[in-house]
């Protein structure tokens, strides 16, 4: 197994009386795919949100490539190189799709205007949106939205790529082709951490799956342990087994 | 005109043929403006110069709450500043006042860094309210303070030692440095690698911030930069009047005038600003005699262009024809 990424520790976030996540811990380990499960309010979301640093935990820690990252603001953690998407898409809207793109690659990634065109015009065209390069972002249809969260976080050239729900809302057809993408994705090294509700698509790819309750860990290992796991059945599916 | 950007496999387009069009009317006015005082007469003058200066400030509003989200009702600190700067340099410290008006943007600039500094901690709303009360209590201080004569205000006695003639040269040569520097300064940063950035923070700046933007090292410049804009304007404007007062430089009527240039004309474009300022600027021209009827006009104006055309006169002009004066975009042309 690769050394690790990506390490949590004791993550706890409340918003008043409602404890978000309960003294989490993960590991994230370079080149694989971990799945994130949970109902909904489990607080897979606000796990998220703390490690690109949208919001600040009330306690742990989180590291990455050996280092905490402390107080880091979001932008720097994006340019060390932590990528991620949204549940709901937040494309900018007045721009056109190449130029979602080029707002990763020059500033996440660091990349020359000059450098950055050719780069996002080949990531355009392996996410299946090149035809819409000129489009306002805000007119795409949600597969085009959600495939250009996807490229846009490439762009930025992350190695680690947190994935939120990107395969929520699409019929079965289009998040196969979007599991096909995030397969390809893995192939080329970046680690990925994908939180998502459609199994099967999870299921596909992840090497290893974690699962959230009301803010704690309740299981964690392959997505065929984990899916055998009576407490996930119980909490997950509402099997009582 | 530049050429398009060509890279090894994709090339990228960022001029139409309206905008090499309308850059070179903006050129050819730009040139123009500063040969007035010799076929125009005073009148016309007058217009341009208060035209110019109605256009810069908004044009600096617009980058402010367009762009970067600061909604601020309290720019007038800065024409204030900017007034009584160019009053005390060439007034009081002898300096040449055509000089003076170009240094006169540094008061505005130093005093816009505490002022943010204050202000960054309020958010919507509480911003704007912020920003208003700044500029009042700017308005006070200087009521206060007998150096500048309080109240009273100042008169810039040192002009009469120039001629109309060399004064109505001065003035509009300063006019068009001001729409060059607030207008084309505009239109450079929005072209460049920052003015995607700001692109992408008006847009969403959660977003942005999570793909590397700065947003609040950006927002920090943009404030001082649309101070040092707004500061300029008003050193043009109140060289012009030949006389401040606290009451005239500080007057809070300056942010309604920016809020409904900006959202009449079309809020986040640089196009808009400039339409707005024209709509306004020729509104007050010849309805202005109705006094409160006409304000109330200008008002119900502002409200439904925000109901229902909230991009504005801009944006209901694209949707007959896509012809844009300053494009800003970067269009991916080929893909080979």
């Amino acid at each position: 197994m690769s050394a690790v990424l990506l390490s949590v520790r004791g993550l706890t976030k409340s918003y008043g009386v409602v404890r978000v996540l309960d003294r989490v811990d993960l590991d994230v380990y370079g080149g694989e795919v971990l799945g994130i499960l949970g109902p909904n309010g489990a607080g897979k979301t606000t796990l998220f949100n703390v490690i690109s640093g949208d919001i600040r935990p009330q306690a742990g820690t989180v590291e990455y490539s050996g280092a905490a990252l402390g107080d880091e603001a979001p932008f720097q953690r994006a340019r060390r190189g932590i990528g991620r998407t949204y549940q709901i898409p937040r494309p900018y809207a007045a721009m056109t799709t190449f130029e979602n793109l080029l707002v990763a690659a020059m500033f996440s990634a660091g990349r020359r205007e000059r450098d950055a065109y050719a780069h996002c015009a080949a990531i355009l065209h392996d996410c299946g949106i090149a035809e819409r390069a000129n489009l306002q972002a805000g007119s795409l249809t949600l597969l085009d939205r959600k495939r250009l969260e996807l490229a846009r976080a490439l762009a930025g050239e992350p190695k680690i790529l947190l994935l939120d729900e990107i395969a929520g809302g699409l019929t079965d057809e289009e998040s196969r082709t979007l599991v096909e993408l995030v397969r390809r994705i893995r192939d080329k090294g970046i680690t990925i951490v994908w939180i998502e509700h459609v199994l099967h698509a999870i299921m596909a790819v992840a090497d290893r799956v974690i699962v959230l309750s009301f803010g704690q860990k309740i299981a964690e290992g392959s997505p065929s342990e984990v899916m055998a796991d009576p407490e996930v059945r119980r909490v997950y599916m509402g099997i009582e087994v | 005109m530049e050429a398009p950007v060509t890279h090894p496999s994709v090339t990228v387009q960022r001029q139409t043929t309206s905008s090499k069009a309308a850059l070179t009317l903006a050129a050819l006015i730009v040139l123009t403006i500063p040969t007035m005082p010799f076929w125009a007469s005073g009148g016309y003058i007058r217009w341009a110069v208060e035209l110019s200066c109605l256009i810069a400030i908004a044009q600096m509003w617009n980058l402010l709450a367009g762009y970067a989200g600061l909604l601020s009702v309290g720019q007038q600190a800065f024409i204030g500043a900017g007034g009584y700067a160019l009053f005390v340099l060439a007034g009081k410290l002898g300096v040449n006042p055509f000089a003076a008006v170009i240094l006169s943007v540094g008061l505005p600039f130093v005093l816009a860094i505490p002022f943010y500094l204050l202000l960054k901690r309020l958010d919507g709303p509480y911003f704007a309210i912020g920003t208003w009360v700044v500029a009042e209590a700017l308005r006070l201080l200087t009521s206060n303070i007998s150096y500048v004569n309080g109240g009273g205000g100042l008169s810039l006695r040192v002009m009469a030692e120039y001629s109309q003639h060399q004064r109505a040269i001065g003035i509009t040569i300063l006019s068009a440095v001001l729409l060059l520097l607030t207008v084309g300064g505009t239109y450079w940063l929005l072209r460049s690698r920052h003015g995607l950035a700001l692109t992408a923070m008006r847009d969403d700046p959660v977003a942005a911030e999570s793909q590397g933007v700065n947003v609040a090292r950006l927002r920090f410049l943009i404030y001082i930069a649309a101070a040092a804009g707004t500061g300029l304007a008003g050193a043009v404007y109140y060289m012009a009047q030949l006389r401040i007062t606290p009451e005239s430089g500080f007057d809070p009527y300056w942010a309604s005038i920016c809020i409904f240039v900006v959202m009449v004309g079309g809020i986040g474009r640089i196009e808009g600003a400039i339409i707005g300022a024209l709509v306004y600027f020729f509104a007050t021209r010849f309805f202005g005699q109705y006094g409160a009827t006409y304000l109330i006009v200008l008002g119900l104006l502002t409200m439904f262009m925000a109901l229902y055309a909230p991009g504005g006169i801009w944006s209901l002009l694209t949707k007959i024809r896509d012809w844009p004066w300053f494009p800003t975009a970067r269009l991916l042309v080929r893909n080979r």
